[in-house]
């Protein structure tokens, strides 16, 4: 057992009937990190953080919430957690100001005033902090389940789909109140579709797929091993493609380093590889036809999430802008 | 324990059903003074004495009791099972409160709306029949024991209901046709034989019973039998209830 780990899950499984969910997921995640769970709908994301949460029984393994076991010492786990669900609920009977008063009682503290109100700003729902959750939003419901996430000043957060359906200007808002929290010293596990958030927050990343952990490095780690840096350039005249053969072609050291033309004959995209981009800059001076203008494409989880899970990108998505 | 978590829980069960009076606290008022003005002064004008009380005094404490059980019922079904289609019942599963705490602040919440009820119809009862009550000590010991337990099978029923139709099955099938065949508008006595034997297998009867010798001071059995009674059919209520939560039945996947 390390103290030092704020989650820890030692071959977790997970098997309704003939179809398994986990297969064996043994994870630690560090205290006061950001650790993001990537994977296609149904890789087990949210199963394995409704074990360590005790909304679902594993079948096999262990988990444990800074060093409690969930299932043999299920209270003092369940006072150190905070999660907000996937699916969006609300209690209709009450105002959000009660639902935080309420969600601060079962974690076995006094409900704070100050410290509700607080909550309520951060989330931007202090204007109806009286009015009758019936009458919020959709994006306001999310906000408050994050809200009772969050009152009762959990050490692990556990945030399933955090941002799924919300607003670009409030989704940037969230991802800068969960570093605030980070800095605070809180742990924050997050499974996301978006895999610009989980670039944006996370330290590091698991990914998950059909129940198995198919990856797992710090952020920056996955991206340097999987992520292609490119070089794109526009020609000042087009080379040959298929549906215009007669254009001059592109070279053949250049198809040799993976380079691919756009439809249109102008734009060439080449992955750097193991190429120093000088080398690369020098070679494409003396291209024929001349480049007229260049650009770099930053790699993105997105490429490693389709290199680990074999294209399964189903659920991969860009967040709308 | 978690003591502040099993307040919270029960002053927000309580809440509940206060947001919403028309509904908990005034519709069966006034359908039970409908069934007394019916059935107390129609019948009572043909069936003059029960057991020696007059009819429109013998039907209170049945009243009183169907009130108290229905809502007691109700409370807990109606909260636990909106939690589990609202979703909000990951709130409970996630916080540290144990079956103790949820079984408290669930049964106690129960037992006072039943009670709330219970008390309101006597009180509208007692305008016309008189405010004496024959012995206070046992009304409080069946109001509290039929409370609980119906909060109880209340609570164990929304668990196991994955639908409205299951919701609806024990109240519709059970308990009403139980309530209604229990003594509430008659007395065993009054059945031929083999019914009033029949009617004496009946659990509820003895609940009736037992309340009416506490509010009307005579009963047709006695009251420590209903207490066995519904102490009995109390603790079996608990402990389906204590397992189910305890075991994550149809809560926890």
């Amino acid at each position: 057992m390390n103290r030092d780990l704020a989650v820890e899950t030692d071959g977790l499984k997970k098997r309704y009937g003939d179809l398994t969910a986990l297969a064996g997921v043994s994870l630690s995640i560090d205290a006061g990190e950001i650790f993001a769970l990537l994977g296609p709908n149904g890789a087990g994301k949210t199963t394995w953080i409704s074990i360590v949460c005790g909304l679902v029984r594993a079948t096999a393994g262990h988990a444990r919430v800074l060093g409690h076991d969930v299932v043999r010492d299920p209270i003092a786990a369940r006072k150190l957690v905070g999660l907000v669900p996937q699916e969006v609920n609300f209690d209709p009977f009450f105002t959000p100001r009660e639902v935080l008063s309420f969600q601060m009682g079962y974690y076995g503290q006094r409900a704070d005033p100050a410290r509700i109100d607080e909550v309520l700003r951060a989330l931007d729902l202090h204007g109806k902090a009286d009015t009758n959750t019936r009458a919020l939003s959709g994006g306001m419901k999310r906000r408050l389940l994050i809200g009772k996430a969050l009152v009762h000043r959990p050490r692990v957060v556990f945030l399933d789909e955090p941002t799924a359906g919300v607003d670009v200007a409030l989704r940037r808002d969230l991802w800068s109140y969960v570093r605030r929290l980070r800095q605070e010293g809180t742990t924050i596990v997050l499974t996301t579709h978006y895999l610009e958030e989980a670039e944006a927050l996370a330290d590091r990343v698991a990914v998950i797929d059909r129940g198995q952990l198919v990856g797992l490095d710090t952020t920056a780690a996955l991206l340097a091993r999987f992520g292609n840096k490119q070089i794109r350039v526009r020609l000042s005249a087009p080379v040959a493609t298929a549906s215009a053969p007669a254009a001059p072609p592109l070279p053949a050291w250049l198809q040799e380093l993976g380079a691919t033309v756009d439809p249109t004959g102008h734009v060439v995209t080449c992955p750097l590889g193991g190429m120093a981009p000088a080398a690369l800059l020098a070679r494409l001076g003396s291209l024929q036809p001349a480049v007229a203008d260049i650009d770099t494409e930053q790699p993105s989880l997105e490429q490693v999430f389709l290199a680990l899970t074999g294209g399964s990108e189903g659920s991969a998505t860009k967040a709308p802008s | 324990m978690n003591a502040i978590g099993f307040r919270t829980l029960f002053a927000k069960e309580t809440r509940r059903f206060l947001r919403v009076p028309g509904q908990t606290l005034a519709q069966p008022i006034v359908t039970t003074a409908l069934y007394f003005l019916v059935f107390g002064y129609a019948l009572g004008g043909r069936v003059r004495e029960v057991d020696g009380v007059s009819y429109i005094r013998f039907i209170v404490p049945g009243l009183m009791l169907l009130g108290l059980s229905q809502n007691a019922f109700l409370n807990t079904s109606s909260s636990m099972f909106i939690a589990k289609m609202q979703g909000t019942i990951v709130d409970l599963l996630v916080a540290p409160l144990g079956v103790v705490d949820l079984l408290l602040a669930f049964t106690l919440a129960a037992i006072l709306r039943g009670m709330m009820v219970g008390g309101i119809v006597w009180v509208i009862s007692a305008l016309f029949t008189g405010f004496s009550v024959g012995h206070p000590l046992w009304v409080l010991v069946f109001g509290l024991l039929v409370g609980a337990t119906f909060g109880l099978v209340g609570l164990a029923v929304a668990i196991w209901s994955d639908k409205f139709e299951q919701l609806n099955i024990v109240p519709t099938f059970i308990i009403t046709p139980l309530t209604f065949l229990g003594g509430v508008f008659y007395s065993a006595n009054m059945l031929p034989p083999p019914w009033s034997y029949v009617s004496r297998v009946n659990p509820v009867l003895y609940m009736v019973e037992g309340l009416r010798y506490g509010v009307v001071g005579t009963s047709s059995s006695s009251p420590w039998l209903g207490l066995a009674v519904t102490g009995g059919i109390g603790l079996l209520s608990l402990a389906i209830a204590a397992w189910m939560l305890a075991t994550g039945y149809k809560l926890r996947s």
